[in-house]
């Protein structure tokens, strides 16, 4: 059978029932904002991962390719997003192969509402999904449950209460590219300081019209850890040497016997 | 009617003075009418099953208020008096509170508390008994028994049965109708007296080698020696139990402290003196 | 009668306990504290962000509280309650003030008082983690440290709140010097406990608290630290990472 595998769900629930802490997903934390301009689509997205309270990555990668020139950025389960992503990624590409054409956003968004509502929501992927195509620029939100959204500016995620403040003040319609750009950086930035699920740096996305998409991996780094107070560096010998021992190198001699080549002659069975 | 109104009614209405005369009650000493001190409940029907929802981890692993628990104490009476040790670890969930713990509590020259359980419980009530036994004393112009400081403690324990205490006790003392002493007690309301008591998440460790060695003829260098050997082997099996050891020996003359010992150093050299632990790699 | 369709998001599914609704008078207010006593002298340092959830209710409220005759205190974990433990002790000196002549309140007397505070909730708990740091009567730092019903400790250090799992471990190593030896005693000796300076407890205090403002959701924003001396109580402010 493809697709989940659900075999241990009931065992699971049994052992949840029973007191047992269940694995907990890396997950939601969030912000991710996308917004059209004149010519294309830009999105964002903060680069912190939380597991619980504590954060698990600082500088994750929240934005996803689809295909060249669309691309998402995932809130929710840390797996589901990258998984879905990468399974949606697949399928558009052999789509467009099939079809002979170039991927359609509304194509991206189909595929991955009909994939989640599928499983309905217990993937937990909520996604914001933009980019250009030949019928233009697009932006689109997708729900775990498999509902999906149209905008002219969109946010998702813990801080997206944050960042849609931003939106909902700064956005006017027929934006340029820069100041599309700085609306977005501007929103995941309140989600970075006003959303503890948030923070560390901004990622952005822009896709233009006719252009290829630009990604631009940390486009700030407004959190950069300041140099320690002291040194920790410990005197050799402050670790106690409990035990040594010491192994033999094996050598390992690998000979590679020329064939066919010059002298192959010898080898020849026609005469 | 005026009469009858003033009867009920406090003398002084001033918001002022009354203020401070509430905060002179609230620093007074209650008056001793039953044995303990008034402890606030929460304005609900069922106050215990509030206090296990919140601070039960056993019950609910997630709960907020984590009480420090977990311990090996042990206690043995032998001929030349009573030895007590202890571990010094205190375990809130599965973090390590602290490993400097002191698990003693010398209630006074002659008598010495253990502490299991709830710490705060333990050292809470341990010294209050301290407080009544001195009291006895300046009462009764005699030292109090073992006997009856342990009964002292047990039946406040029992007082708040159910209620959520938890703690488990040796009583240990010398006096001269006694003797060297041991008692029991737990928030059960159990009291017993005997010659030899483990108490703790790691007491069968403890006991398992307290009870093959033991005898009444021990030398006190070589009680003291069981005492600390069993103490070490419960660390050493029980998560909960570990830090140092705190060793005393209770003689005629009083108890006397023999030293705080880090598990981590002596049980190397236990185990080179020894010979054991032997499944343990150096 | 009709019912709405029940959502089946992930984690209502999981909850291992049904949920309950019932009497529940505690929240977490983040924020971790910190406290070291050294030769002369001792420190509580606190965060100064106020959280609940995913929210920041303040970016500065003082967390640690010079509290009179040279003891600082502070009781970390549901604001509210810390709020409470603090009020009712500061009235408590002044009316042992007005009682004694004036008299000082020393530090050991301070820290049994405050078991009793404690512990007369012990049925109804304030949710707390509490530290207070002063200089003891022979003029040395003194740390004492609480869990939420009243069972205390006098220690070197402690941390307390939300990171005190990320801080503790790196206070014994670079207090107490745990799991150090000397270099070529071949882990035969153990490096021996010295006192650190004012000024290097101050710059292990940042360090921690900028490690734990980088791994923890509910440290940031500023580092107040409290420094107590026999000329008095001394605060020192730095700011922290405001994400």
């Amino acid at each position: 059978m493809p697709g989940l595998n659900f075999d241990n769900y009931q065992r699971n629930q049994y052992l949840a029932s029973k007191g047992f802490s269940q694995a907990k997903a890396t997950s939601t934390g969030t912000t991710i904002v996308g917004c059209k301009f004149q010519n294309g689509v830009v999105i964002a997205a903060d680069t912190r991962a939380t597991a619980g309270d504590i954060v698990a990555d600082k500088n994750c990668e929240k934005l996803h390719r689809l295909a060249p020139r669309i691309w998402c950025a995932g809130a929710g389960t840390a797996a589901d997003t990258e998984m879905v992503t990468q399974l949606i990624a697949s399928n558009l590409e052999l789509h467009s192969l099939y079809e002979n054409r170039k991927p359609r956003v509304i194509t991206a968004m189909t595929l991955l509402k009909q994939h989640l509502f599928k499983y309905q929501g217990h993937l937990g992927a909520y996604l914001i999904v933009a980019g250009t195509d030949p019928t233009g620029a697009h932006l689109t939100s997708v729900q775990a449950h498999g509902s999906t959204d149209v905008g002219e500016y969109l946010s998702l995620g813990s801080g997206s209460l944050a960042a849609m403040a931003v939106l909902e003040t700064n956005w006017k319609p027929d934006m340029t590219r820069e100041e599309a750009m700085q609306l977005c950086s501007d929103a995941i930035l309140l989600g970075i300081w006003n959303d503890l699920g948030s923070g560390s740096n901004v990622d952005l996305c822009v896709m233009e019209i006719g252009k290829d998409a630009n990604l631009y991996r940390n486009y700030m780094t407004p959190n950069v850890r300041i140099a320690k107070e002291r040194s920790y560096k410990f005197a050799r010998g402050t670790t106690a040497v409990l035990q040594t021992s010491v192994r033999d190198l094996l050598d390992v001699e690998e000979t590679v016997i020329p064939f066919g080549q010059k002298d192959s002659d010898a080898m020849e069975i026609e005469a | 009617m005026n009469s009858i109104a003033k009867q009920y009614t406090q003398g002084n209405v001033n918001p002022v003075s009354r203020e401070i005369n509430d905060a002179m009650a609230e620093l007074a000493t209650p008056p001793q009418l039953g044995l303990a001190p008034t402890l606030q409940l929460p304005p609900i029907s069922q106050p215990t099953d509030f206090l296990r929802a919140h601070t039960d981890d056993a019950t609910n692993p997630d709960c907020k208020i984590k009480i420090a628990h977990g311990t090996t104490t042990l206690a043995f009476r032998f001929q030349g008096g009573i030895i007590v040790a202890v571990d010094s670890r205190a375990t809130a969930g599965n973090w390590i509170a602290s490993q400097t713990v002191n698990k003693v509590i010398r209630i006074n020259p002659k008598l010495l508390g253990t502490m299991a359980g709830g710490a705060a419980d333990c050292q809470y009530w341990e010294t209050w008994l301290g407080s009544q036994c001195r009291l006895y004393e300046l009462r009764n112009k005699e030292r109090i028994s073992v006997a009856a400081a342990s009964k002292i403690l047990s039946n406040l324990v029992y007082e708040y049965k159910g209620m959520g205490l938890s703690m488990g006790t040796m009583i240990c003392g010398v006096t001269k109708k006694e003797g060297p002493t041991i008692f029991y007690v737990d928030s059960d309301g159990t009291r017993l007296k005997g010659d030899l008591f483990c108490v703790g998440s790691g007491q069968t460790f403890a006991y398992g080698v307290l009870d093959s060695d033991y005898k009444w003829d021990l030398t006190v260098e070589e009680a003291l020696y069981l005492g600390k050997r069993s103490i070490l082997a419960a660390t050493h099996r029980d998560a909960y139990s570990g830090g140092s050891i705190n060793l005393y020996h209770v003689s005629e003359e009083g108890w006397e402290y023999h030293g705080n010992y880090n598990v981590g150093d002596i049980f190397w050299d236990i185990k080179a003196k020894e010979h054991s632990f032997v499944n343990v790699e150096t | 009668m009709s019912r709405t369709t029940v959502a089946s998001e992930y984690s209502a599914e999981i909850q291992s306990t049904p949920i309950e609704h019932r009497f529940n008078p505690y929240s977490d207010n983040g924020g971790t504290v910190l406290g070291i006593a050294g030769k002369d002298f001792a420190v509580l340092a606190g965060d100064t962000r106020h959280v609940t959830g995913y929210n920041i209710n303040s970016r500065y409220e003082p967390r640690v509280f010079d509290v009179g005759d040279n003891i600082v205190m502070t009781a970390n974990g549901f604001a509210a309650d810390g709020k409470a433990l603090i009020d009712r002790f500061k009235n408590q000196i002044k009316w042992y003030k007005f009682n004694n002549g004036g008299k000082k309140l020393e530090m050991q007397s301070a820290a049994r008082y405050i078991q009793q505070l404690l512990y007369g909730k012990r049925f109804f708990p304030y949710y707390v983690s509490t530290l207070i740091a002063g200089l003891d009567e022979e003029g040395r730092g003194a740390v004492y440290s609480y869990d939420p019903v009243g069972s205390y400790e006098r220690e070197q250090c402690r941390a307390g709140g939300a990171a005190a799992s990320l801080i503790m471990p790196f206070l014994d190593n670079q207090v107490n010097f745990k799991n150090q030896f000397i270099p070529g005693t071949d882990g035969k000796e153990k490096r021996p406990f010295e006192y650190l300076s004012l000024q290097e407890v101050i710059e292990l205090v940042k360090d921690a608290f900028n490690s734990a403002a980088e791994r923890h959701i509910h440290v940031g924003d500023g580092l107040e630290i409290l420094i107590v001396t026999k000329d008095g109580v001394r605060t020192e402010y730095s700011p922290l990472k405001r994400d």
